[in-house]
């Protein structure tokens, strides 16, 4: 996965897309019954060290879910949750907040409500908060598992044009079941198949010319 | 086919289940099924406890003397009974009020922090395994009968409070207001302190239960959130797992407290029974119900007393209910069921 870029993992149902971006923040350790094998590396750190702590981790490499997860408190207060762990400052909380939500396109549809509770946002304005939560902290990657599964085609374009400003500063890594959506949004692309990772390539390539006929009977619409 | 195979048409609100419109063909939606006729002649049944409630709050009521609550020596601090002269009884409601309150309230705070520490250890660091049999092993507590406790404190730890520990705390602890004060003279152990002991001991099952499923019941996803912004287990228990649970552990409180006010056989037989305002926490006193226990037994040869001991239980049950209709409003709460549920969790 390269900086200031949007990696897109595609792949049928069960490939292992979720738990493979899972493996990248150390989330898949929160989940039982599994054997954690092999290596993953962060600027050359591998993040699975022994002297590595993986609440770290996580600050370094964000990550937003399926579907939008808001915590039971007002708009402010879930985008301030990873900055009220650090005890920081209210007027530095402040501005990360109004930066954060700027930065995932919410801030124009917020600003007057901030105090209200978060849940009486529309699902696309969750999602988009549950981005700007996770920026707040200022993570280098995004991890995105899907986030515009459970959102309507409105609220999927707005996520979409979000893409293409966030990745000129962050690491983004989007897993997608629509192969449009990658194609649409993605600088590369990495096609799953049973558990493995069958072809990594430049989008536009792995699409016009894969290299493996797998890949080509996955994005034809033969399997899947 | 021409037509089409869903089509909407009327308005919306009109009363009636079955469309008459729809019954023809085989294929068609059945109309709902009526309620049976039984459904309505049991619900009645459904109602009794309630209407023992009422009931049982109306006959003591007007069995007692209602006027005796609004007479000046009911609420008086000084109690007053001469068997002789039974006419000039002073009730001291208060006093006992106190007693109750002080013990229960004790037992409460005690009892809330160490379910807390229970539930949360339980649920969020312990293996699996480990927490649901350390939560069996509590609810088995909620098990024992009050008088196996009551004789527990009476036979073995009232000696011990008396001789060793209310000494050793007066003289290290004395120094805060609350641990200072006289000791009891008799050096018998009984008392505020042991009481209050007793019923955290009684009370600890029930609000551990409670607060352990609603700690197990926030949603998984929310807390996966908390994980990914890189919070640490007890920066989610405590950000987001115990203010999701919030409303369960406050329905927690005020049942425990309501269950302390109500027990009358431990606390009777470890209160010591003095008609007092305790002067310390190593002191005797008495509650509301340790008085209905100590005091049935020549409730019928006293009109007066009968009045006045039915009197305390039309006061105890209110309060009671109170709490326990408390208790119902704080777990009942739908804010923190609402945002998960907007989540589509």
């Amino acid at each position: 996965m390269h900086d200031r870029e949007v990696t897109a993992i595609i792949g049928p149902s069960g490939c292992g897309k979720t738990t493979f971006i899972r493996t990248l923040n150390r989330m898949v350790e929160m989940s039982s019954g599994l054997r954690i094998e092999g290596s993953v590396r962060y600027r050359e750190q591998e993040i699975y060290g022994a002297r590595i702590d993986p609440v770290q981790v996580r600050r370094r490499i964000g990550m937003v879910f399926q579907r939008p997860v808001v915590f039971p408190q007002s708009i402010y207060e879930n985008v301030a949750f990873g900055l009220r762990l650090d005890r920081a400052p209210p007027e530095e909380v402040d501005a990360a907040v109004v930066r954060s939500l700027q930065r995932a396109a919410l801030w124009e549809e917020v600003r007057g409500i901030l105090k209200r509770p978060a849940f009486e946002l529309s699902g696309g304005q969750q999602q988009r908060l549950c981005i700007a939560r996770a920026l707040a902290v200022d993570p280098r990657v995004l991890l995105m598992d899907e986030p515009t599964a459970s959102l309507d085609p409105a609220g999927t374009q707005r996520i979409e044009d979000l893409l293409f400003e966030l990745k000129r500063e962050y690491a983004v890594v989007i897993v997608t079941h629509n192969m449009q959506q990658a194609a649409r949004v993605a600088d590369r692309t990495a096609f799953f198949f049973g558990g493995r990772l069958v072809e990594v390539d430049d989008t536009k390539r792995l699409f016009e010319a894969p290299r493996d006929p797998l890949t080509e009977q996955y994005i034809t619409g033969r399997f899947g | 086919m021409d037509q089409p195979v869903l089509r909407g048409e009327g308005s919306v609100g009109a009363a009636g289940h079955a469309d008459p419109v729809a019954a023809p063909t085989p294929a068609s939606i059945a109309p709902a099924r009526r309620t049976p006729w039984w459904a309505w002649a049991l619900s009645p049944i459904a109602l009794l406890p309630l209407i023992f409630i009422v009931l049982i709050a109306l006959v003591l009521l007007f069995s007692g003397d209602l006027k005796l609550l609004f007479e000046p020596g009911f609420w008086s601090f000084n109690f007053y009974f001469n068997p002789l002269a039974p006419s000039q009884a002073v009730w001291a409601f208060p006093l006992y009020l106190v007693g109750t309150a002080l013990t229960a309230g004790i037992a409460l705070a005690l009892a809330t922090a160490l379910s807390l520490a229970l539930a949360i250890s339980t649920t969020v660091y312990l293996p699996a395994w480990l927490g649901r049999s350390l939560g069996t092993l509590t609810n088995l507590l909620a098990g024992i009968p009050s008088v196996v406790y009551g004789i527990w404190g009476y036979v073995v730890l009232a000696p011990y409070f008396g001789l060793t520990l209310q000494p050793a705390l007066r003289s290290y602890l004395g120094w805060i207001p609350f641990f200072g004060g006289p000791l009891s003279e008799t050096a018998s152990g009984t008392g505020v302190l042991l009481a209050s002991l007793i019923l955290t001991i009684m009370v600890v099952p029930l609000t551990t239960a409670i607060i352990r499923d609603s700690l197990v019941s926030v949603p998984h996803p929310l807390l996966e959130a908390s994980f990914a912004l890189g919070a640490t287990r007890w920066e989610t228990t405590r950000r987001v797992r115990l203010r999701v649970a919030r409303s369960g552990v406050r329905g927690a409180v005020f049942l425990g407290f309501g269950r302390a006010i109500g027990e009358s056989v431990a606390v009777a037989m470890v209160i010591g029974g003095q008609t007092q305002i305790p002067p310390s926490i190593y002191s005797g006193t008495s509650t509301v119900s340790a008085f209905l226990l100590y005091q049935q037994d020549s409730a019928f040869i006293y009109p007066a007393l009968l009045h006045a001991l039915v009197e305390f239980a039309v006061v105890l049950l209110l309060i009671t209910l109170v709490f326990n209709y408390l208790a119902q409003r704080a777990s009942g709460e739908r804010g923190a069921v609402g945002p998960t549920s907007a989540a589509g969790i």
